[in-house]
């Protein structure tokens, strides 16, 4: 019997999650010379900056930030990037080599040859919800995820294919592979980055506010979609009958710092965000009010609070209390219930659409990665900082790093610092194994 | 000018709030309540003022009483602070307040000091049975005559005097000032409420829980009437037995009912039972349930044999009669009523000022 050698690629780091901070920890490695794996589960990289609108507190462009650092990654030549990809049973070798297992996911499309040209998604006769536009409008069970997307290439959605062949017809590049099974690759590298950002609260767990029944309540990722310059309405048009809303409310708080929900702590980026959803309304729906109801402002971070006081010289009515209840009328306007803790009385106030501030969650299952060896994590299911002052990157494992959300909520800046600080002690740990 | 009771918060801890303190006022108690409206918004405000010890602010403030503990608040606390189980604090607390002997607060406060109070009372009955030498008819003839003098002696001494001031917490030293006319107008309040307890039906959820609350309402007062005026227990009047059949037997399936749902903390309210709560409810059961058994003795003549069940049911009516009425939970029977009244009477008075 023939011997089959597998050869086992290998690098000097493994970067996990191929969002803003792990996109931003690889470049910095590959920059000073280390080559670096980079594996992303989702179809593109870019991870959840890519799909916002503006950062606050400067109103940058979010994707003008971010493209040009996902081509910068993508193209470098010491990053080998899988997209769709995850890694798994990440084990010590010795205490200079770690081995693991990618497992490659089929796209049904031959990632080398596709051009993006779209001629598939016209093709195909299946439409189900969109999950880059957060369900608001339809894709094709054959689709390029989305505009800025990268690798910029088609992905076959089986669990929604009818398999009528339509798109192997049209595709003139006959990029079209049913056959593609799931590939695993093993590798090797001497150290890790765990860049696995956040998972988005999910607002059904709160009764009270409704979310799905009652259908103009929003979360506050849909009503960011609806403002980027790729957005799918291109106006804001609330979900219910596509009516433009002109008495918009935030619901902040919603889904962290509740014990209810199990989330207690603050999420740190709600404030924020919903401050400069606001401002943005206020250009895209100059008529429109907009009313932002709060426990507390966090406006912690550098220009943060000039920012807040700029949308309240703006005209955004700020008001102290959290929202108990939110009723539907017949007309689709929302009944919002709260006290103004400041004046003492309970008070309900109508709104036409109602945007759910939602909080942020950790990424659970990073733990699982490690077969045999222990991440510690926090509390709150982030990945643990044993060292969090001196070396604030190191984890409970030798060798592997934490870098941005996947360490605790925090913002796009802190996250990018954060992503500098993992990829320099990365760095220095491998040049001292050597 | 505010003053401030630095020792409030442990004072109410004694009373069985426990985790208020770790309130971040939100608000979203207040605006879960289905009680709580634009002119009685509560519980938030009791909340901040048990914290921060603005003891007065509760003192004079009818809140507690207009809160039915549905416990949305609490189920619903971003915070876990239990806003419902501290308005039951605050209501076991006033009526501490209000109570001009102080025996109120002593029970309240000392497991203890309850159990020396059941036990000497016990003893008493006993004792007493001992020097009439177990006669059974001089002894239910002397328990015929404590139940009417017993009555009317804590009303006399103990609940007219409180509620005087009740009155003058809430309404006399806030300086409400409400016109005797405005009295009078919103007498109905007072026994709409003392009789229907409507406002129950306010609260979420809370039909069976009213209507279960509002027979045994019933069952207890008519019951009290039957034995006392009507003498259930030497009357030979079929109708008369029946009727005292049907409330004791109200009374204690009703407070079996609510002692199951004590034990399997069923709802938010049953969550928190302090020992004040199980008294009250055990006491009405055994009440209810040893009267019926007595009565069901006379009519099998098997009570003159077995006289110490007549005893037992005395001793629980006497601990019931000086402990738990006048200084018990019984109490809320009134001050809800009266809280009710005292509120719709301050907000005609707002009203015709308005005028």
């Amino acid at each position: 019997m023939p011997e089959t050698t597998v050869i086992k690629k290998q690098y000097d780091a493994l970067v996990i999650g191929g969002g803003i901070a792990g996109g931003e920890a690889a470049l910095n490695l590959a920059n000073m010379g280390f080559s670096v794996v980079l594996v992303e589960k989702d179809l593109s990289l870019g991870g959840k900056m890519i799909h916002l609108s503006k950062v606050f507190p400067t109103l940058d462009c979010a994707a003008c930030i971010t493209t040009p650092k996902v081509s910068e990654t993508a193209r470098h030549p010491n990053i080998k990037i899988y997209t769709y990809s995850e890694v798994k049973n990440i084990k010590k070798q010795s205490d200079k080599l770690f081995t693991a297992t990618v497992f490659k996911k089929p796209r049904y499309v031959n990632e080398d040859i596709c051009t993006g040209c779209e001629d598939c998604e016209n093709a195909c006769p299946v439409i189900v919800e969109d999950q880059y536009q957060h369900d608001l409008v339809g894709r094709k069970a054959v689709y390029i995820p989305f505009s800025i997307a990268n690798p910029r290439v088609a992905n076959i959605d089986m669990d929604n294919c009818i398999l009528c062949g339509a798109c192997e017809k049209a595709c003139l590049a006959e990029a079209i592979d049913f056959t593609q099974v799931i590939q695993e690759i093993p590798i090797e590298f001497k150290a890790v980055i765990v860049a696995t950002g956040y998972d988005m609260f999910d607002p059904k767990k709160l009764p009270n506010y409704g979310f799905e029944q009652n259908k103009n309540v929003v979360t506050a990722i849909q009503m960011e979609r609806q403002l980027v310059p790729t957005r799918p309405f291109n106006s804001v048009l609330r979900p219910k009958d596509g009516k433009m809303p002109n008495n918009i409310a935030y619901v902040l708080c919603a889904g962290s710092r509740d014990e209810t929900v199990g989330n207690p702590i603050c999420s740190q980026i709600c404030c924020m965000y919903s401050i400069k959803q606001a401002q943005l309304i206020m250009g895209a729906l100059p008529m429109a009010d907009v009313t932002i109801y709060y426990l507390h402002i966090r406006a912690f971070g550098k220009g943060f609070n000039e920012f807040y006081q700029q949308a309240r010289s703006m005209g955004v009515d700020f008001v102290k209390g959290k929202v108990a209840k939110i009723t539907e009328k017949e007309n689709g306007n929302l009944i919002v219930r709260f006290e103004d803790v400041y004046k003492g009385k309970v008070k309900e106030a109508e709104h036409d659409l109602v945007v759910l501030s939602t909080g942020i969650l950790a990424n659970k299952g990073i733990v699982e990665l490690f077969p045999g060896l222990n991440l510690e994590t926090d509390p709150f299911n982030y990945v643990k900082q044993v060292k969090e002052l001196e070396n604030p990157s190191q984890t409970s494992i030798p060798g592997v790093f934490v870098a941005g959300t996947a360490s605790g909520p925090m913002d796009i800046p802190d996250s990018i610092l954060s992503a500098g600080a993992a990829s320099s002690e990365t760095a220095s740990y491998i040049r001292r194994l050597s | 000018m505010a003053k401030i009771n630095p020792e409030f918060l442990d004072e109410l801890k004694k009373y069985g709030g426990n985790d208020f303190s770790a309130c971040y006022n939100c608000g979203n108690c207040t605006a879960i309540c289905s009680l709580s409206t634009e002119d009685n918004s509560f519980p938030r405000m009791m909340v901040r003022a048990s914290v921060v010890g603005l003891e007065e602010k509760v003192t004079s403030s009818l809140d507690p009483w207009l809160c039915y503990y549905c416990g949305d608040c609490s189920l619903y606390c971003p915070r876990g602070a239990n806003p419902g189980e501290l308005m039951m604090a605050l209501r076991r607390w006033l009526t501490a307040k209000y109570d001009w002997t102080g025996l109120s607060g002593l029970l309240y406060k000392y497991l203890p000091a309850t159990i020396l109070a059941f036990v000497l009372t016990a003893l008493a009955v006993i004792g007493l049975a001992i020097k009439l030498n177990f006669e059974m008819e001089t002894i239910m003839h002397y328990g015929h005559l404590f139940e009417m003098f017993a009555i009317l002696g804590v009303f006399m001494v103990i609940l007219t005097p409180n509620l005087i001031r009740m009155w003058y917490l809430v309404i006399f030293k806030p300086k409400r000032n409400i016109p005797i006319a405005v009295y009078f107008k919103g007498i109905g309040e007072l026994f709409i409420h003392m009789f229907t307890q409507k406002r129950t039906l306010g609260c979420s959820n809370s039909q069976t829980r009213w209507f279960e609350h509002l027979i045994l309402v019933f069952g207890y007062l008519t019951l009290l009437f039957t034995t006392v005026v009507l003498d259930w227990f030497g009357t030979e009047n079929f109708f008369i037995i029946a009727l005292g059949y049907i409330e004791s037997a109200v009374v204690f399936i009703v407070t079996a009912h609510f002692m199951y749902s004590r034990v399997n903390k069923d709802k938010e309210l049953n969550k928190h039972s302090q020992p004040s709560d199980w008294l009250f409810v055990i006491w009405l059961f055994l009440m209810g349930f040893t009267a019926f058994v007595v009565r069901l003795f006379i009519d099998f003549d098997l009570l003159a044999a077995n006289f110490w069940l007549y005893l037992l049911h005395i001793t629980i009516l006497v601990q019931w009669a000086v402990l738990i009425v006048p200084f018990g939970k019984w109490t809320h029977f009134l001050y809800r009523s009266f809280a009710m009244y005292f509120s719709s009477i301050i907000q005609l008075s707002q009203e015709t000022k308005g005028k």
